[in-house]
């Protein structure tokens, strides 16, 4: 077994911010190298549920879809997702997720527009559920953290 | 570009003074994305060191403003109850240090990071009690009529929708990819619509923790006025009030005093008794305008026209906090 990349990251990040960052004297140069070294940092804590994250967020979408509003796979199929791949590449999972999230959002508008309470607050949990995942605003402690 | 921008702001400033003068340092403050902000003593004379801020024009910067917006509204301002720096010299062309340029003197203090909790114990009540009078003494004040015309221009009513019109824009031409919380955010906010505030008065556009210096316990100036403009004054006070800037102690805006306590400051101050209803509008628009900030930092640093880590940051980190308070406003309101 080798090292995750994302050990590697993590590695790298620390030597940004206590071992090279401190060895600079001007006060910008010093400040945008810590700040690389925190992005690095945020993006090693992500890395390894980046892809699964991705996968479910389509997988819930979808069923939201199916679940909430009128289209069926076929209707979905005719966007350009098709509802039976197993796509794995995060690349083409990341455009089916374009296709999905164009797709809630217009269903948003139809559920706001009949004002359809309980899809919107089905909606609403969905986002956030997405929102949740996504998210690395919750790794602000840790940069500051990381900072001290 | 240092090197070469400080070898043409000493022969400037020497011809813009009538003196020979030395740089003893001349160094770019880290932070902002509009501007490059430069730190520099220069000396003349026997003795004598002049502090001063030079905040020139980037190539590409998140939000277009002219220099002079951010002129006029220092200008207006300047010997008021609102402190800010003493303006020196302002240029619009880019011949004489090859971008627009402003030039100020420097104030004392230091500004905090927004995102530090408790970054101003154990002053944050003499701070806040300041904050938020400064911030109604903006609305309060009556611009004087040439810079309220140069303004003007800019103002299309009602205000409320050239705020939205403006910054909804920028979301759907810098975002890249699909936003369904962000999307039905701005929905929200062109169906239920604010009314227009009894006054149209200088807007800061962007009032908050991280703008102003201070020195222990006093406010000694409010920056960053680039997006400087006239509209409703609860424009202002609903971004400085975003829960963004006190992500880790909510109740506490901009880490200083309690919310409440805030508002009845500002009341007090500016004299306008607040409608929650309309201030709750421009708390959700807060938000938006704050999203189309961090998505156009995004679009800069992904589309290579500037990686300065600060673009990456403001997409990923603030980005992230306005769509959770957006997400939060519109499950309130169901």
């Amino acid at each position: 077994m080798k090292p995750d990349i994302n050990i590697a990251l993590l590695n790298a990040a620390q030597e940004i911010i206590n071992r090279f960052s401190p060895l600079i004297d001007d006060e910008y140069e010093k400040s945008r190298l810590s700040s690389w070294g925190a992005i690095i940092l945020i993006s090693a804590m992500k890395f390894n549920d980046s892809s699964s994250s991705l996968k479910q967020e389509n997988a819930d979408i979808l069923d939201w879809l199916l679940k909430f509003t009128n289209l069926d796979e076929d209707d979905i199929s005719e966007y350009g997702y098709e509802v039976t791949s197993e796509i794995q590449d995060i690349s083409l999972m990341d455009t089916d997720n374009q296709i999905l999230r164009g797709l809630l959002d217009r269903q948003i508008i139809v559920l706001e527009g009949n004002g359809d309470t309980e899809g919107l607050k089905a909606s609403y949990t969905l986002m956030r559920a997405m929102h949740g995942r996504r998210k690395v605003s919750d790794l602000v402690g840790l940069l500051q953290q990381s900072e001290s | 570009m240092p090197e070469e921008l400080s070898s043409l702001f000493l022969s400037y400033y020497s011809k813009l003074i009538e003196k020979e003068c030395i740089l003893l340092s001349f160094e770019r403050i880290f932070g902002g994305a509009s501007r490059e902000t430069y730190k520099i003593e220069v000396g003349h004379d026997v003795n004598k060191i002049e502090r001063l801020i030079l905040r020139v024009t980037q190539d590409s910067s998140l939000i277009e403003t002219d220099q002079k917006t951010e002129y006029l509204a220092y200008s207006a301002y300047q010997d008021s109850s609102v402190p800010v720096p003493v303006l020196l010299d302002m240029s619009e062309d880019s011949d004489i240090l090859g971008a627009p340029f402003m030039l100020m003197k420097e104030l004392q203090g230091a500004a905090a990071s927004p995102f530090t909790p408790n970054v101003y114990s154990p002053h944050e009540v003499e701070l806040g009690e300041q904050f938020w009078s400064i911030l109604g003494e903006i609305a309060k004040k009556e611009i004087q009529e040439d810079i309220f015309k140069s303004f003007l221009s800019e103002l299309k009513e009602p205000c409320w929708k050239n705020e939205l019109d403006k910054w909804a824009k920028v979301v759907h031409e810098d975002s890249i990819g699909v936003e369904p919380i962000l999307e039905a955010g701005i929905r929200s906010l062109y169906k239920n619509p604010p009314k227009e505030p009894e006054r149209i008065t200088m807007v800061h556009g962007d009032y908050r923790s991280g703008n102003f210096l201070y020195l222990e316990n006093q406010i000694t100036g409010i920056l960053d006025w680039e997006m400087a403009h006239l509209g409703n004054p609860l424009e202002d006070l609903a971004w400085a009030l975003s829960p963004i800037w006190s992500w880790q102690d909510k109740e506490r805006p901009a880490y200083l005093i309690e919310k409440e306590q805030a508002i009845e400051i500002w009341q007090n101050s500016s004299n306008i008794n607040l409608d929650r209803k309309d201030l709750e509008w421009w708390e959700l628009f807060a938000a938006i305008k704050g999203m189309a900030i961090w998505i156009s930092a995004g679009n800069e640093f992904k589309s290579g026209k500037n990686i300065d880590p600060i673009n990456l940051f403001s997409a990923w980190i603030p980005g992230d906090i306005h769509l959770e308070v957006i997400l939060d406003f519109l499950e309130d309101r169901l």
